[in-house]
């Protein structure tokens, strides 16, 4: 037996023991654990395999930038690959399997890459694998993805549920140790709102790892104390298991709380993971160090750890790495882990020191090597012995676990995720962080703070400095005596010459210091492409462990300082988040929202068919019994609207209430045509143009009394619309009186066309509607029988004798019941938006298939709605501009085939005919087509280079997407009634 | 021919014969509330903003410079449009069929919310009486503050079946319920 579970000790409830299985095999580990050191517990030290070689890995941290112990826990649509088994938390009937090995974890054939590792050096798939390049994705990456890897993905639906959330805070706090919860607990009592997140499950950080004794307490129950104060603070919201992922701009940071990570059967009612964006008015990054690996021979066999990683399982988990522990170290940590280890009955065979002296204290009987290294570690799936060298002389040392001490980084990453790189400091010997403004600043072993009682005391300071900024009575924190202490201080060694096997930099993707050598030799120099050259600092862990060791290899290689080489960019996300978490609800049918029109029931029972159309869900075509396809319901409903009638849902469209005394004149400005005489009781097509003459949108305003106008505007353009008005009116002329506001919601609005519209109409309104009364374009507030009022407008989308009737939304529905019902005997039919967009076509009306952003009124033969006598409207001053008065610009006209069984589609491309069928000879574009039932054959708008002068040419449709060619008349872009009698009747 | 029209909620389908009592949590919606718009033009701003404050049986909600929605829970329609058309400067129309209000109260309503909507609900920052359009996920709401626990939405119709999914969805965690309330 090597690890093991001492009898007492640590902070794991050992009333709670927890079963779990790991490969198929059963497990006891208790509440408190991780994963990683209940299978410790169990001397199960190999936990993985790596990434290329596929050798046997162990977990090198107790936290959440461990590259080795990744497993999959849980089981089908619940299985989760890459966690680190170091930060999952135990619970009854966890199921963890270990990843990239076959057959076996302990025997795995892919280690055999190990053996060809001269051919797989770094980029070796850049080079090896070229020739020939059709077999790249065929062959040769498939391969290669199946040979190196992480865990594997279920391809099931996740089972679980996801959210976000909002928080706000004076204060946030990321991280919870000693100087975080000083922090906290400081600004709490001045009277600040403080989030405080910490990652893992206990709050306390390295208070729970570490044996001092503060104010006369374990360090730990010191902790719990402060803990206990902060949660009877009401302006205090404590989140652990929460993860500050990401800091974004105004002070917004991404966090993710795991809620129900640690349950065997989630809740349904619950999330399980949230994902917070907190807005903070100060943040106090508390994250900790990182204590570095060695880069020595052999350094990533299983047994091989840091001396933080050892010291934080004997501390927190009460388990020992081993029963004969090797240190090596270049600093006080190593005494540090060697000393806790003693005193818990832990046998330390030997502490190797990289410096030469040092005055740090050896636990009593442990020989000391001074000026020693570490140069290669022995046995297979577990360390045996270790090879020390000292001066030239090799000596193998017994050990079952190595604990390696290589000085601290601090953890700075979240300081460094908006354009600021940390700092070089010669002094620390790490990367600090940045200056990143007065808001936000790192506190404790972040900002490099060398104890704990330094840490408590930066923490209380900090926090105490930003609740004076925010206005709060500072609170004089009291820091109490921290005893027991040691010196972190170290001396810098990035690599241990003269290895015996691979010195690995990054255990995670198999990178070893000869990779970064390769990357110098083939000029793949700057920092950035030694990462993507060799991948050090990539995947999960992104360099939490190896990037400092990789630059100051880097450095010492090229003979320069760290500071000249500087760091790879830091970027969201600290560790990974899961695309659950980042969906949150918005899935299936909470994806996007949904739009319904207040006729959607109406619709729904008239046998409706329904279109997205944006977010709006439109009726589209209503089905009888015995049609076939949509086309012999739209071919019907159109045939129908011309003969009898039709009511269609127009409850889409933007409507905008106008009001004031300068409404007229508005109106007059952001319309190109004429609107200042528009008299009170009328409708009014209306062309909005942009600045730069370009068609912008169109619709009617109507003018229901002196200050009063009611605009629609297209569907799609309602927003864009309302938005360009407020534009206008608040920059361009903020001295007209006008005001607006969108009634879009408020109205039911519905079309009812066809010859019969005015006798079905008349059975339900009590005005007047002759054509004397309510002539075309007429628009007008009208009463429906039983009193109800309506606005009622007389415009025709369909060439047709129609109206548009709006009511209030909540009555939508019965009055259209009730206008199907009046119109029972004279064959009204519902149509929807596909037989509305024939019906439109087959009169030559626009849409924005025409108003496409590069058409102008003159384009669309509409240049007589350019009322150039007007002093100024949007879109007037540009519209001169040569060329867009050019008589060669591609004009609207009508297209039919010259054989009428042909047909063409919206899309194709017009060509001269008898041209070659390719872009060269491109003359223009069908922007609409449809069959029309009212002629028999297929008809189509279109957009000709000087179309207006080539009515009755004889052209080529080209579609060279379904490879047809089709012959077409260019005709006047009007196909039913061109003198427009219907719509006056 | 007599039209008897029934007047249609826009949440008929996602609460009916879904009813239960109410829990401590509760969305309850208004059937038939009165919200009109109201519009201050240029200069009378201020003096609008005071008028709407003391019309009777009107609460005023702001939506954004010079404009207002004005909500009544207890008068109808005609009265409110009375009252309204003594305030001078002011341009107002109904749309009390455009809107559909929720009030959502209980002990965990700003959980609730802060999955809902990016502004802070602290009493310090959002007191009682305070309301603004925000964004409620995607879609444009006004929100105001009835009391300690209480707030309410108020809608576009047509986002109102998915501003109102979500919002129970959100609400599973604190056992939501909802119902009708009003005639």
């Amino acid at each position: 037996m090597s690890a093991y579970r001492l009898d007492a000790g640590g902070l794991v409830n050992r009333a709670n023991p927890l079963t779990f299985t790991f490969d198929g095999k059963s497990y006891t580990g208790f509440d408190g654990d991780t994963l990683a050191s209940a299978l410790i517990a169990n001397d199960q030290m190999l936990m993985g395999r790596s990434f290329k070689y596929h050798r046997p890995r162990g977990p090198v941290t107790s936290g959440s930038a461990e590259p080795n112990a990744l497993m999959t826990i849980g089981s089908g649509a619940r299985s989760e690959p890459n966690v680190r088994a170091t930060v999952a938390e135990l619970y009854n009937g966890l199921t963890a399997v270990s990843q990239n090995r076959w057959p076996s974890l302990a025997f795995d054939l892919g280690a055999v890459n190990g053996l060809l590792s001269p051919f797989l050096g770094a980029g070796f798939y850049y080079k090896t694998f070229m020739w020939p390049a059709m077999l790249w994705e065929k062959l040769y990456e498939p391969l290669i993805r199946r040979a190196a890897g992480l865990g594997k993905l279920t391809m099931e639906a996740d089972p679980d549920r996801y959210e976000k959330a909002w928080a706000h805070c004076d204060l946030l706090v990321v991280g919870s140790g000693p100087a975080g919860l000083m922090a906290a607990l400081s600004a709490a009592r001045a009277g600040a709102r403080v989030l405080i997140a910490d990652e893992s499950a206990r709050f306390g950080g390295s208070l729970l790892s570490e044996n001092v004794v503060i104010g006369g307490q374990a360090a730990s129950d010191y902790a719990a104390g402060l803990v206990e104060e902060l949660a009877s603070f009401p302006n205090v919201t404590m989140m652990p298991r929460t993860t500050v992922f990401g800091w974004y701009d105004d002070m917004v940071f991404g966090a993710v709380e795991r809620v129900q990570k640690h349950v065997e059967t989630p809740s349904p009612d619950l999330p399980v993971e949230c994902v917070w964006r907190i807005v903070a008015k100060r943040a106090i990054l508390a994250s900790g160090a990182e204590e570095r690996p060695l880069v020595f021979g052999g350094n990533d066999r299983p047994g091989v750890m840091t001396a933080n990683a050892a010291r934080t399982y004997l501390n927190r988990y009460g388990v020992a790495a081993g029963s004969k522990v090797a240190v090596f170290t270049n600093g006080g940590s190593g005494y540090r882990t060697a000393g806790d280890l003693s005193a818990r009955g832990v046998e330390v065979t030997a502490i190797i020191d990289a410096r030469a002296t040092s005055t740090d204290p050896a636990p009593y009987g442990v020989r000391v090597i001074h000026g020693g290294a570490v140069v290669a570690t022995r046995g297979r799936n577990r360390i045996d012995a270790l090879v020390a060298e000292r001066a030239g002389f090799e000596e193998e040392i017994a050990c079952d676990a190595l604990a390696m001490a290589g000085g601290w980084s601090p953890i700075v990453h979240l300081m460094c995720q908006r354009g600021a790189k940390p700092v070089w400091s010669d002094a620390a010997q790490a990367f600090l962080a940045p200056d990143v403004g007065s808001g936000f600043v790192a506190a404790g072993s972040a900002g490099c703070a060398d104890s704990i009682a330094a840490c408590l005391r930066d923490g209380a300071s900090k926090a105490a400095a930003f609740s004076t900024e925010l206005g709060f009575a500072a609170y004089a924190a009291n820091i109490p005596e921290v005893e027991g202490e040691y010196d972190p201080d170290f001396a810098p060694l990035w690599y241990v010459p003269g290895a015996k096997d691979k010195a690995f930099v990054d255990f995670q993707n198999d990178v070893h210091v000869s990779d970064l050598g390769l990357a110098q030799r083939e000029g793949f120099r700057h920092i950035e492409h030694t990462k993507r050259y060799t991948t050090s600092g990539m995947a999960t862990d992104q360099g939490k462990l190896g990037n400092v060791a990789t630059i100051g290899i880097v450095a010492a290689m090229r003979g320069v300082s760290p500071a000249e080489i500087g760091t790879t960019t830091f970027r969201p996300f600290y560790t990974p988040v899961s695309m659950g978490a980042l969906a949150g609800t918005s899935r299936a049918e909470h994806a996007a929202p949904v739009r319904t029109s207040p006729l959607y029931g109406w619709a729904k029972k008239n046998g409706a068919t329904f279109v997205e159309s944006g977010l709006w869900y439109r009726s589209s075509w209503f089905a009888r019994d015995g049609e076939k396809t949509w086309r012999d319901s739209v071919d019907r409903e159109v045939r129908n609207v011309r003969e009898n009638a039709g009511l269609c849902d127009v409850s889409t469209l933007g409507k905008i209430e106008i009001f004031g005394t300068g409404a007229a004149e508005f109106l007059n400005r952001v319309y190109s045509n004429a609107f200042l005489k528009l008299p009170v009781g009328k409708a009014r097509y209306g062309l909005m143009l942009r600045e730069d003459g370009m068609v912008f949108d169109d619709g009617t305003t109507s003018r229901l009394s002196e200050n009063h106008y009611v605009m629609t505007t297209t569907t799609t353009y309602a927003t864009e619309v309302m938005a360009h008005l407020e534009f206008a009116s608040q920059t361009f002329w903020p001295h007209l009186d006008v005001r607006f506001v969108s009634s879009s919601d408020q109205w039911a609005q519905m079309s009812l066309a066809g010859p019969k519209a005015r006798i079905i109409l008349a059975r339900i309104v009590e005005d007047d509607i002759s054509d004397a009364a309510m002539p075309f374009l007429g628009a007008k507030v009208v009463t429906l029988k039983g009193g109800l009022k309506a606005r009622l407008f007389r415009i025709s989308f369909s060439g047709e004798l129609a109206y548009e009737l709006a009511v209030p939304a909540g009555y939508g529905e019965a009055v259209a019941d009730a206008i199907m019902q009046a119109g029972r005997e004279d064959g009204i039919c519902a149509y929807g938006v596909e037989a509305l967009n024939v019906l439109r076509i087959e009169k030559g009306f626009v849409t924005h298939a025409e108003l496409e952003g590069r058409t102008t009124p003159d384009d669309l033969g509409y240049g007589k709605m350019m009322a150039m006598t007007k002093p100024d409207f949007i879109g007037k001053r540009l519209s001169t501009r040569f060329g867009l008065t050019a008589a060669d610009r591609l004009q609207l006209v009508g297209l039919k085939p010259v054989e009428t069984d042909k047909e063409f589609m919206a899309g194709a491309h017009l060509l001269k005919d008898g041209a070659a069928a390719t872009l060269a000879g491109d003359q223009g574009f069908v922007s609409s087509a449809c069959y029309s039932p009212t002629l028999g054959h297929t008809i189509g708008l279109g957009l000709l280079k000087s179309g207006r002068e080539r009515i009755g040419e004889k052209i080529t449709v080209w579609d060279g997407l379904r490879g047809t060619e089709v012959a077409a008349e260019v005709c006047l872009p009007v196909f039913v009634d061109p003198q427009n009698t219907k719509q006056h009747l | 021919m007599a039209l008897t029209l029934l007047h249609r909620h826009a949440l008929e389908d996602h609460i009916l014969g879904f009813e239960t009592s109410a829990n401590p949590n509760h969305l309850s919606v208004a059937r038939r509330p009165v919200i009109f718009s109201v519009l201050a033009h240029a200069g009378q701003e201020q003096a609008v903003g005071l008028a709407l404050k003391a019309a009777p049986d009107i609460a005023p909600r702001f939506c954004g410079p010079a404009e207002w929605l004005a909500v009544s829970l207890t008068a109808g329609s005609e009265t409110v449009a009375g009252h309204l058309s003594e305030i001078s400067g002011a341009s107002v129309v109904d749309q009390s069929d455009g809107k559909v209000l929720m009030a959502i109260s209980g002990p965990s309503v700003r959980q609730i919310l802060a999955k809902c909507v990016g502004v802070d609900l602290h009493p310090q920052a959002f007191a009682p009486g305070h309301s603004a359009n925000m964004l409620f996920g995607h879609v444009a709401v006004n929100l105001a503050r009835t009391g300690p626990d209480a707030f309410e939405i108020i809608t576009p119709r047509s986002f109102a079946g998915s501003v109102y999914e979500d919002l129970m969805e959100m609400g599973r965690e604190f056992a939501l319920t909802a119902s009708f309330s009003g005639g």
